[in-house]
């Protein structure tokens, strides 16, 4: 009978162990998840070997031969026309800058320096949406061919 | 394991959905958490003159945006978006600084300004007053240009009152005012929006005016038709969205100018009904003409003789006539292309002539538009007359009325203001240089980078026996290197003052924080200055710059410049109101001369348009020659020199390289070659190439590409390392001794 009961007890430990565990590995997620977005990765792979860290900014001498497609969206959309470089919203390879490095820039830090009554205007649709690029692809959105081109954005307004 | 499949998953559900929660939380967080409250401002940088909202958190300053409500509608150019740094630079100057044995110490504003206020009553006993001098910029506040220029000419009588805008504009104002009779363009921004055609000469507005070249790429998107021609030797990123670029022989503007007119008179393109009512045709020697003699006089422009003077085909000059004055509204901008030439002045008359012709003036979308390379040289400097030969708004020393009229507002006996006009910029150098000029004080401003022929005048300012007080936000401008005494000033969001740009707008710089150390507003320094010096205290009675602003809004209110209606109150509820506003409920001003449009032209006047500035009521032609560069290139200086600046610095330097982004974004000056120049002389990218002129030689590298044309190399100025002015040519306009910067004579060779 105790046996039985310790078997119980036992698989009732067991049973909140998992839960306890489960709990704690939410959390360490969360707490990933947090920390991903509070301070995004601190430098792209360029930092290592930057042949002159003084010109670390002049990103797209060197994108152009490493990512020659994203280089060339840049500079093919309205940011590219308008030189809104890639330091602006990306920050530098060391991080060193006074922008966060970041692949994916933050919202409120990056897009809303200029684009304020804008997300307020995307606020105000859809909610609160985790990034612009979801709907509005940054660098492609040329000045000059099939402007304007955004699927989804177009899509969920029907 | 005692655990089911479905308690499992019900627990994942649960954690991931606990998850999810977190991540808009944070982001939410974020947004509150940023900044405690938004000052409304004007960016620091060039003259368009974007409406900045800074960010202040706990007293700091942590971010920028856009401010939606001005003519930028909330965007920021990659200089505007990163100005943060520089408030907090390590090479912040917190506390008065006196050289001593040649070495610049700490010191209190009490003995700084007293020894500042002895040299300059030594040198005014010794040598009189036109021994002391003033020279301002385009980047300090309308208030303190005005105050400057008050104590100077007012309280000191001395007219020696200058400023770096005649390095930039003087030209701009020669030109309207003789052909229009008054400064400032007669146009707005709101007319890129309704243009059909943007001539744009002289000027790389992608990188100079990066805002108002995304308003021109918008309107371009918004419909493909409108025509945008760039008229530039070198074919820079302005020229991606054009229609058409024409390259040309630098210093042959004049005679493409002409050209284009000899075009619209032969096809009779122009408008006969509105020049001939309009319109007085006069010619050099300010004898009046008629529209016959022009078209006579421009028989000497044929397209076919432009081309062998610039380079231009005949035909793309008859093109680039026929969509100017074809087009339903035609708006010019132009800036230091035009500006800097030893025929600025006359430049700028050949714009307007354009203008006045085809009669694409003073309707939506059809001016003549002057762009301005500081973000107060307009507001500042040509409004309030802080310039030698100027007094506040318009009026001018050498004529007897306009003093009279200031020394009644200003409180002061009649005829005593000094009638003489006092020294230009370059007259005002060269008699440092010289030893005649014994005092000066430079406020915001970085002469020791930015004149021309810059050995010259530093040797000047290196004497021993000449003072120099300069009032300097940052320790590493390299006219600190020369200056007896540094007084370290409110930077820009630390005091409150007025900016007004290109397009007449005025906005309210708000005070965001507390200036660091021992900095005090600048108005506060000139009164005190003042004040030591034995002027009138009545002259100026004035706590903070609120109080000149008063002033100033009375003494502009009997000229058409009119800034009445334009109140401290106002200025602090809108984003910026275009002058001439007469009333508190005026909505100031899109265009100018036109009835029903400019407050200056009465209800009933008679006809639609009316040039007030000329007593005849018309706008006047002008028959300018053709006249090169004071500098042609020969067969020993083969190359022509051109300066400029790239879209990631502004001016010397000294506030975008404290950007981290900034300046590892141009580290460091460079020589762009063209490809086919580069191939002759075996130039590589990266290469060392020495430039040699006729004052200098400096190695710089080289960036081989196809922006210049063949014969012409560009190095851009912001470096203080590599100073390219060193190089350039200091002759200047006569009218409007305005510098020609961008055009000398210079050898290439691989060093």
């Amino acid at each position: 009978m105790s046996s039985n009961a310790d078997a119980a007890t036992g698989k009732k430990m067991t049973k909140w162990l998992i839960i306890i565990l489960l709990c704690l590995g939410a959390a360490a997620v969360m707490g990933y998840i947090y920390l991903q977005q509070a301070f995004p990765a601190v430098e792209c792979t360029a930092a290592k070997h930057l042949e002159s860290p003084d010109e670390a900014a002049d990103c797209y001498a060197c994108h152009l031969k490493a990512t020659p497609k994203v280089a060339q969206d840049w500079y093919e959309s309205k940011h590219g026309v308008m030189l809104v470089k890639c330091f602006v919203c990306h920050g530098q390879p060391d991080g060193k800058g006074s922008v966060p490095f970041a692949v994916d820039p933050d919202v409120n830090t990056t897009c809303r320096k200029c684009h304020d009554p804008s997300v307020n205007r995307m606020v105000e649709k859809y909610g609160l949406q985790p990034a612009c690029n979801q709907c509005h692809p940054y660098h492609q959105n040329s000045l000059h061919h099939a402007a304007y081109v955004k699927p989804k954005a177009k899509k969920s307004i029907d | 394991m005692g655990i089911s499949r479905r308690e499992f998953l019900k627990y994942t559900a649960a954690s991931s959905a606990f998850m999810a929660m977190g991540v808009p939380f944070a982001m939410a967080a974020g947004q509150n958490k940023q900044v405690d409250h938004w000052v409304k401002g004007v960016c620091r940088f060039c003259g368009t003159g974007c409406g900045v909202m800074v960010g202040v958190k706990n007293k700091k300053v942590v971010t920028v945006k856009g401010d939606p409500n001005n003519h930028n509608a909330g965007f920021l150019c990659l200089k505007g978006a990163l100005m943060v740094p520089i408030i907090y630079a390590k090479e912040r100057i917190t506390q008065p600084l006196i050289r001593k044995n040649g070495k610049l110490t700490p010191a209190s504003w009490d003995e700084a300004m007293e020894l500042v206020v002895a040299k300059f009553k030594d040198a005014i006993a010794k040598y009189g007053v036109k021994s002391v001098g003033y020279y301002g910029s385009g980047q300090a506040l309308t208030e303190e240009t005005y105050l400057a220029s008050k104590i100077f000419k007012a309280g000191l009588k001395c007219n020696n009152v200058e400023g770096n805008p005649r390095l930039c504009m003087a030209s701009a104002v020669g030109g309207y005012v003789t052909t229009f009779g008054k400064d400032e363009p007669c146009g707005s921004y709101d007319d890129i929006d309704a243009a059909t055609c943007l001539f744009i000469i002289g000027s790389n507005t992608s990188e100079c005016h990066p805002i108002l070249f995304k308003r021109i790429a918008a309107r371009k998107q918004a419909d493909p038709n409108v025509k945008i021609i760039v008229v530039d030797p070198r074919r820079t990123n302005t020229a991606r969205i054009a229609d058409m670029h024409v390259p040309f022989k630098p210093g042959t503007d004049l005679a493409i100018l002409n050209g284009m007119a000899h075009v619209i008179v032969q096809e009779e393109l122009d408008d006969y009904r509105f020049h001939s009512k309009y319109v007085t045709f006069m010619d050099n020697n300010k004898q009046k003409k008629t529209f016959e003699d022009y078209v006579k006089f421009l028989e000497d422009y044929t397209p076919e003789k432009v081309e062998q003077l610039s380079g231009v085909p005949a035909d793309t000059t008859r093109k680039m006539a026929k969509i100017f004055a074809e087009s339903s509204a035609t708006m010019s901008l132009w800036c230091m292309g035009i500006n800097q030439r030893i025929r600025g002045v006359w430049a700028n008359n050949l714009i307007s002539n354009l203008h006045l012709l085809t009669g694409h003036i003073g309707k939506p979308g059809a001016t003549p538009f002057s762009l301005t390379g500081q973000p107060n040289a307009c507001g500042g400097v040509r409004d309030t007359g802080g310039l030698c030969h100027m007094l506040p708004a318009g009026r001018l020393i050498k004529k007897k009325a306009h003093r009279n009229e200031m020394e009644k507002l200003w409180g002061l006996p009649q005829d005593s203001l000094n009638p003489k006009p006092g020294l230009h910029t370059i007259a005002m150098w060269s008699a440092l240089a010289e030893g005649k000029l014994k005092a000066l004080l430079v406020l915001c401003t970085n002469p020791a980078q930015s004149l021309p022929n810059l050995d010259k005048y530093r040797q000047g300012m290196a004497r021993k026996d000449n003072f120099i007080a300069l009032i300097e936000t940052f320790s590493d401008a390299e006219t600190v290197k020369y200056a007896d005494v540094v007084l370290p000033p409110a930077y820009w969001c630390e005091r409150e003052g007025v900016f007004g740009c290109s397009e007449r707008r005025y906005a309210l710089v708000g005070k965001a924080i507390d200036p660091p150390g021992q900095c005090k507003p600048t108005v506060n320094i000139l009164v005190d200055f003042a004040l030591r010096m034995g002027v009138d205290p009545k002259l100026v009675p004035y706590k903070n710059s609120a109080d000149i602003w008063k002033e100033w809004r009375a003494v502009s209110r009997p000229t058409p410049y009119n800034f009445w209606g334009i109140t401290r109150e106002r200025l602090r509820r809108e984003s910026g109101i275009r002058w001439p506003c007469p009333t508190e409920d005026h909505p100031g001003t899109r265009i100018r001369y036109v009835r029903g449009e400019d407050p200056n032209i009465p209800k009933d006047y008679k006809k639609k348009y009316f040039f007030y500035g000329k007593p005849d009521g018309r706008a006047v032609i002008w028959f300018r020659p053709y006249k090169g560069a004071a500098e042609e290139p020969d067969q020993t200086y083969p190359f022509v020199l051109t300066t400029g600046r790239v879209i990631d610095h502004w001016h010397t330097g000294t506030m975008t390289m404290k950007v981290p982004e900034l300046r590892r974004s141009f580290p460091k000056a460079y020589v762009e070659v063209s490809t086919e120049d580069a191939k002759k002389m075996g130039i590589h990218n990266g290469d060392n190439v020495l430039l040699e002129t006729r004052r200098d030689k400096m190695v710089f590298q080289a960036r081989v590409s196809d922006v210049c044309r063949p014969g012409l190399v560009f190095v851009p100025w912001f470096d203080a390392h590599l100073l390219i002015n060193k190089l350039t040519k200091d002759a200047i306009d006569k009218g409007s001794k305005q510098p020609e910067f961008k055009i000398c004579a210079t050898k290439v060779s691989k060093a």
